[in-house]
């Protein structure tokens, strides 16, 4: 020991050797709290930016579209933060995601009949122009025999002379007032006779050969 | 007491009837019908000119006919004057018609105008609305060399029954509205 103080330089060594040991220790401990410091801030962002997600996919708020909506609350969920706050966000932001999904979906739904509709009531107008047109032919006939030939012509369309013609005087809702009901021999021979025509086809029904078997007309 | 009774059965039962008997149509509805009525009108018009027309083919007349007296009321009558007699003479439906095509004249024009509702339609306790229609017809005949012989122009009213009625149609039931017209009855006929 006597020797060991005799030696300044082995005490340096000595003393060198310490506090690289006890220093060492120290910046270790350090860097481990920083490390866990770091990992909880993160934890505690991830936490934030989890809550606002969902809270902003809940009040509708969200940029998302709704299958991104999904991916990220099962991202959250993959998280598995064990936290009451979030689980509750998350059964509520499910909910509405599906409400929306259903919302969706019943929008698309409409959407479609919507335009099924509008392609049968323009087949259907289309179709209905053409026998609008024969009728105003009748009417508009320079002659009686003229206006005959046009009516034999017309008939062939029905699938007999008898065939009803209804004419609506006036719409109220889903109810409709008529004329008294005619047939199609008297209401084209009608046309002839009045030399008019002020109404437009509404409804035609047809049979399996496609001739006429029902018409109704509305009133201009 | 017991008179004391039957006054308030006769007070409520009026009240009740007045009820029943208001307008219950939307003015849309109502509209409607009195066009439908008006036009009714205007069709006889179109059908009384075919008649009258000596260029009318016989059974093209005879068709018309049919047409017309489709439009009234069973037992109806149509009033005929004339400027070379006092007296008005009134016919059944068919028979004013067959008249009407056989007059004697080379060519026969005969217009109505002026139709319009004198009286509005109005409903009855029995659910008809029951309205008058005034027309001025204008008469001209001519002779085979196609000078005007006679002419005249006519006042008539024209009583109009609507009613609601109802048919099976393809197997669905049509409310619609029955337009018949009654008398036709002379007011007034001058040069």
């Amino acid at each position: 020991m006597r020797q060991l103080f005799k030696n300044p330089t082995r005490i340096f060594m000595i003393f060198l050797v310490a506090t690289i040991a006890l220093g060492g220790t120290t910046a270790c401990k350090s860097k481990k709290k920083l490390a866990a410091e770091q990992a909880a801030a993160a934890f505690e962002a991830k936490v934030t930016k989890a809550k606002k997600d969902l809270n902003a996919i809940i009040n509708g708020t969200s940029d998302m579209t709704l299958d991104e909506q999904r991916k990220r609350v099962a991202q959250i969920k993959g998280y598995n933060i064990n936290d009451p706050e979030i689980d509750k966000l998350i059964s509520m932001a499910e909910k509405e995601i599906d409400f929306q999904q259903a919302e969706f979906d019943r929008k698309a739904e409409e959407e479609r009949l919507r335009k099924e509709e509008e392609a049968r009531r323009r087949a259907a107008q289309s179709e209905y122009a053409v026998i609008d047109n024969k009728f105003r032919d009748i009417a508009e006939s320079k002659s009686m025999d003229a206006a005959n030939a046009q009516i034999g012509l017309t008939l062939q369309q029905f699938a007999s002379p008898d065939v009803p013609v209804l004419i609506i005087i006036s719409q109220s809702g889903s109810m409709n007032d008529y004329d008294r009901p005619t047939t199609a021999e008297k209401f084209l021979n009608y046309l002839k006779d009045v030399k008019a025509y002020k109404y437009t086809v509404e409804t035609v029904k047809r049979d399996s050969l496609g001739k006429i078997t029902e018409i109704e007309l509305l009133k201009k | 007491m017991k008179n004391i009774a039957y006054i308030l059965i006769m007070v409520i039962g009026f009240g009740t009837t007045s009820l029943f008997s208001q307008d219950d149509l939307s003015p849309e509805r109502k509209q409607a019908i009195d066009s439908l009525a008006l036009e009714k009108v205007r069709d006889l018009s179109k059908y009384v000119s075919i008649i009258g027309n000596k260029e009318t083919q016989w059974s093209e007349a005879n068709r018309v006919i049919d047409r017309a007296e489709e439009l009234f009321m069973q037992g109806s009558e149509i009033g005929v004057s004339s400027l070379v007699r006092t007296e008005i003479n009134y016919y059944d439906i068919r028979n004013y018609f067959e008249r009407l095509m056989r007059l004697n004249y080379n060519k026969v024009e005969i217009e109505w105008y002026n139709i319009e509702y004198v009286s509005d339609l109005q409903r009855q306790p029995d659910g008809t609305y029951v309205g008058v229609i005034t027309i001025f017809q204008k008469f001209k005949g001519y002779d085979k060399e196609g000078r005007l012989v006679y002419q005249d122009t006519t006042k008539k009213d024209i009583t109009v029954y609507v009613k609601r009625k109802e048919t099976q149609i393809g197997g669905r039931l049509i409310g619609f509205w029955d337009v018949l017209l009654g008398d036709i009855r002379v007011k007034e006929t001058t040069m």
